[in-house]
């Protein structure tokens, strides 16, 4: 009877150690898998990517989630690159009575344009013709003139005119002889004088590398930018011919920057759209060095009845430096 | 002809003493350093210089346009000394080539020293665009070349022929290629007829040719906007300025030669004091350029100009103006007007420091105007309100300097410098007119 | 014999016992395995419900008269302090009306969180019995965002323009009426605007209510430049809270022909090498050529003296 007892609790026993193994082990097996099927939901593969939103931070998005987004407008008119969209010409008023040198143009521009070097394309000046006259900002981008003297003096047709006003660069073509930086009389042509510094393949170079690949190199200046060649401001004919504003208009906080087409007769900042004729006529609007005859494509409207100080720009101003670098 | 065997053994080129083989070496020395500086340039890119988006050339292009000058001492010396019927010249007029060839060669090869991508050079003349005055030089520069070596080489073939003889039996190999090179001259009268009317040919084209390479040269400045460099004198200013160059670094050269090779007799006081007499006329007229370009600033002028002008006076580039200007110009000027000052040895230091006042003179045309553009320089690094150029571009530079003289060297060596058949003409024409009078 | 019943019996009451212990005691670990798994499963979606952010979505409807109808969605978050555009979320767009629900469409937002849905007119909605056309936006939610549905109300408004010459000035005369009642809207903002490239170009006086006749009249200054004088006028109801936004389009040639002023057919010092200037193809080349004739020709005369 012992004996039974004895084998009936060793049966139970045994048997038992042995079911509560397998159920442990089985239930952690179970916790296991079902954490990992959640892991996968979540994170559906372990790579990322590095990409640029359109307000220039960073973030870091599943390389799932990014789809190939077919360009949309590309489409309507294809047009010659080195001749330009029909029936445009483009220009560009700043106007130097709301600058207050809040430098987000700049900031914009440098991370569109990926630029690495230690010259910014477009610069906001402090401005003072003599110790008698008014200080002021003046922002200057390429003026893309229509009689342009960089043009006239390049060697190979690598900086050209357009009919739609752009005056762009191949820099496939230019063979670095700075021909064109010394003929600028607005100095604002900038020099690769070494290998951009994109670093090692970073997300940034590929995602670049996709765009340069889809499109012609000609209308994605800096996009990238090559050793031993020139660059500058070009209107962001990439961005223009989706009919959005450049970077630098959208950018700006006070409105200082207006963007449109000539023969529309029709500027805006984004927020207000003008009359061009008009607004050069009632604000007086003049072009910088009009005497050297470079008839170029940016108006200024002077600084008169500020709005801002120019004093407050004076806390943003970095005399030796245009370019933020990373750290 | 017992004359020219004398004339022949005195000016045979002769194998070089110590001297000239330690001289030969640190050439190819510096040339050798120089060129692993520009291999480390293409790799890492301009970078290496010490340039920047506001000096954007730098001593490549005044060295460019200091070789480009004295390339016009082909010109100066065997065009218009011979077309005003300066006899003397006959000595000095193959160094006077060779000079020529070797400043025009370094001139095209400096110039791609200075590209962003000398991997596209093609592009220059696959894309070549009319309306640049870099193509008008991309022109002119290989067509200069070819004319100094035909002006060099026409008046050679007598000479050639004379040297396969002398050499034939102590150097037979060297005397093949004396043989080969002179084209079979036999100084047969159908041949001399040839001869001489091409180098008559040349020697009046190369006048123009020369006028057009120092303008183009001149007009890839004054086409351009900037203060220093818009100056409708550019051209008249090169002109003179090359002479300049040129004019010294031939004297400077003919002094070498001389006592190296022990030519006194050949090339003599008189020859110098010419010499003297032509480096004086070129300098006061350059003088009175530099008057009309420096001096009417500080009279009247704009605000950009005097800001020029002022640098260049008071500033920061006022030591090396006044060295180039004084040193340079005025002190020659003054040493040569005298007689003692155009003995041999007076000449030789004078025809240097014109040779080193010209080349700091280029740097002085380049880099200040470079430096003061019309909208102020900003949120640029503090480093590129200045330039000096870097290590890198002296090795460059100095490179391309001792090619030039390893050229000059190498010619030197293997070429009689002082034409001898010419001169054996010239000493039978004296003697015959001596006769005569006798 | 009874030793061997009793343990027979033993054998089988111990059996019993033991297979009744077994089923007690499988049933227990059943239980304590559920527990197991409900927790975790538990815990699972509790820690989903923790991490997800609310999406906001914007709507705006858009009607072309005698055209399409469209609505711009916009989703964006507040993610770490941040407005974060939300890109590639399917949303849902569905019509209700009387209780019944049609999907109108489904759409995906692009890179920068919008997306538009375009029906060709707005016959494709149903209103319900107050002549009110009701839409729901609804995005089912993801991972790490919440669900949400927007719905959004309008009625329908025309605008009726025309292009009317009055003493030879050129006036954009428009009528806003209600479609339903057919009854005129009385002081609502009307924005006259040229269609151009960036922005359109507002004339007019920079307010335009409708006065008692629901109407508005703008006059059209002379010398508008457009392609061959053609100019598109845009009368738009700018996001009224009742009709949405109604835009009516007029393309008339009141403007100015646009003349090409570029310099690009022209032979000049910065045109391509094709254009360039005729003095500076002929004399150059002429230099050049009469430079390498002689140069050439005395080449010829090397070999001559080779020969003789």
């Amino acid at each position: 009877m012992e004996n039974n007892k004895k084998n009936s609790r060793r049966y139970f026993l045994g048997n038992g150690l042995k079911l509560s193994l397998a159920t442990a082990l089985g239930t952690i097996g179970l916790a296991k898998f079902t954490s990992k099927l959640k892991a996968k939901t979540d994170n559906n593969t372990v790579e990322t990517m590095e990409l640029m939103t359109t307000d220039g931070t960073l973030i870091e998005v599943d390389t799932s989630e990014v789809v190939d987004v077919k360009h949309s407008k590309d489409h309507k008119k294809k047009y010659n690159l080195r001749e330009g969209m029909p029936n445009r010409k483009f220009v560009m008023v700043i106007d130097l009575a709301k600058c207050k040198n809040a430098l987000k143009c700049q900031i914009a521009c440098n991370k569109h344009h990926y630029i690495t070097g230690d010259h910014a394309w477009i610069k906001v000046y402090k401005m003072q013709e003599d110790e008698d006259t008014a200080p002021y900002w003046m922002p200057t981008t390429c003026m893309h003139c229509d009689h342009p003297a960089c043009v006239t003096v390049c060697p190979v047709d690598a900086t050209f005119k357009r009919r739609d006003g752009l005056v762009l660069i191949d820099n496939e073509r230019c063979i670095g002889c700075r021909f064109c930086m010394a003929a600028c009389p607005y100095s604002t042509r900038v020099f690769n004088w070494s290998e951009p510094a994109y670093g090692e393949e970073t997300e940034i170079t590929m995602n670049m590398h996709m765009q340069h690949v889809e499109h012609n190199s000609i209308e994605f200046t800096g996009m990238p930018s090559v050793k031993g060649t020139v660059d500058k401001c070009d209107f962001c004919p990439h961005t223009i011919k989706e009919n959005i504003l450049p970077h630098c208009v959208t950018a700006c906080p006070n409105g200082v920057f207006y963007f449109g087409d000539k023969y529309e007769d029709t500027v805006t900042n984004g927020e207000e759209t003008l009359r061009l004729s008009k607004l050069i006529v009632d604000k007086h609007g003049y072009r910088l060095m009009e005497g050297l005859g470079t008839k170029p494509s940016v108006y200024y409207l002077p600084p008169v009845d500020r709005l801002v100080d120019f004093e407050d720009g004076l806390k943003d101003f970095t005399d030796f430096k245009s370019v933020d670098k990373p750290e | 002809m017992k004359n020219t065997d004398k004339l022949t053994k005195d000016l045979a080129p002769r194998k070089f003493g110590k001297a000239g083989v330690i001289w030969t070496w640190s050439l190819i020395v510096i040339s050798v350093l120089g060129i692993i500086a520009y291999i480390d340039q293409v790799i890492k890119g301009q970078m290496v210089t010490n340039m920047n988006d506001y000096a954007l050339w730098g001593i490549y292009i005044s060295n460019f346009v200091f070789f480009v000058a004295t390339s016009f001492v082909g010109t100066v010396t065997v065009a218009v000394l011979r077309l005003t019927n300066n006899s003397w010249r006959t000595p000095i007029v193959r160094i006077a080539e060779i000079i020529s060839l070797a400043s025009i060669i370094m001139a095209g090869i400096t110039i791609m020293i200075d590209m962003g991508r000398p991997d596209r050079l093609l592009n220059l003349f696959i894309h070549a665009r009319l309306q640049s005055p870099i193509t008008w030089d991309v022109i002119i520069i290989p067509t200069y070349i070819v004319i100094s070596l035909l002006l060099l080489y026409f008046p050679l073939l007598p000479d050639l022929a004379l040297l396969k003889k002398h050499y034939k039996k102590t150097k037979p190999k060297l005397s093949k290629w004396y043989g080969k090179l002179s084209l079979n001259w036999t100084g047969s009268d159908a041949q001399k007829k040839i001869q001489l009317k091409s180098i008559h040919i040349i020697a009046i084209l190369t006048i123009p040719a020369g006028f057009m390479l120092q303008t183009i040269d001149a007009w890839l400045f004054s086409t351009l906007f900037r203060v220093g460099w818009d100056s409708t004198n550019m051209g008249a200013y090169f002109i003179s300025g090359a002479s300049v160059a040129g004019v010294g670094a031939l004297v400077a050269v003919v002094y070498v030669i001389q006592k190296a090779y022990k030519l006194e007799d050949y090339i003599t006081d008189y020859h110098f004091d010419k010499l003297g007499k032509f480096l004086v006329l070129t300098c006061l007229i350059y003088l009175y350029f530099n008057i009309n370009e420096y001096l009417l600033p500080q009279l009247t002028s704009k605000k950009e100009e005097i800001t020029h002008a002022n640098v260049l006076f008071t500033g920061e580039y006022a030591p090396l103006f006044w060295f180039v200007t004084v040193g340079g110009l005025v002190i020659p000027i003054i040493v040569l007007l005298f007689k003692k000052g155009r003995k041999p040895l007076p000449m030789f230091l004078i025809g240097l420091l014109v040779v080193l006042g010209s080349w700091w003179k280029r740097y002085l045309i380049v880099t200040p105007t470079l430096l003061h553009p019309f909208l102020p320089i900003q949120g640029v690094p503090e480093s590129w309100r200045h330039y000096f150029p870097s290590l890198h571009e002296w090795l460059i530079t100095a490179a391309t300097l001792a090619m030039a003289l390893l050229i000059i060297t190498i010619l030197v060596r293997y070429l009689p410098v002082i034409p001898i058949q010419r001169t054996a003409e010239e000493r039978e024409l004296l003697k015959k007119e001596e006769n005569n009078k006798s | 014999m009874n030793l061997i019943r009793k343990n027979n019996e033993n054998h089988i009451i111990n059996r019993d016992i033991a297979s009744k212990s077994l089923l007690k005691i499988r049933y227990f670990f059943l239980m304590v395995l559920s527990v197991f798994l409900l927790s975790i499963s538990l815990n699972n979606l509790w820690a989903q419900e923790v991490q997800k952010h609310r999406v906001r979505i914007r709507t705006d409807y858009v009607k072309i008269m005698d055209g399409e109808v469209y609505f711009d969605i916009k989703a964006n978050s507040r993610i770490n302090k941040r407005n974060v555009n939300i890109s590639n979320i399917e949303l849902i767009v569905t019509n209700e009306f009387d209780d019944e629900e049609i999907e109108l469409g489904r759409v995906k937002t692009n890179m920068k969180g919008e997306s538009r849905l375009i029906l060709k007119s707005l016959s494709v909605i149903r209103p319900d019995s107050t002549k009110t056309y009701n839409v729901v936006v609804q995005f089912k939610g993801n991972d790490t965002l919440k669900s949400v549905s927007k719905s959004i109300n309008f009625k329908d408004a025309i605008i009726e323009a025309n292009l009317i010459t009055k003493d030879s000035i050129n006036y954009i005369s428009a009528t806003l009426k209600d479609a339903n009642s057919n009854s005129v809207i009385v002081g609502e903002l009307l924005d006259v605007q040229i269609q151009r490239l960036f922005r359109p170009l507002k004339i007019g006086e920079e307010f335009n209510n409708t006065d008692d006749n629901g109407s508005i009249l703008v006059p059209v200054e002379d010398g508008i430049p457009g392609v061959d004088g053609m100019l598109t006028f845009e009368i738009v109801l700018n996001e009224s809270d009742d009709y949405g936004t109604v835009k009516d389009l007029i393309s008339a040639p009141v403007g100015i022909p646009i003349v090409d002023e570029s310099t690009f057919d022209d032979r000049e010092m910065w045109s391509p090498r094709s254009k360039t200037p005729l003095y500076l193809l002929i004399i150059p080349n002429l230099l050049t050529f009469g430079m390498w004739v002689i140069i050439v020709y005395l080449i010829m005369n090397l070999f001559k003296i080779v020969k003789s």
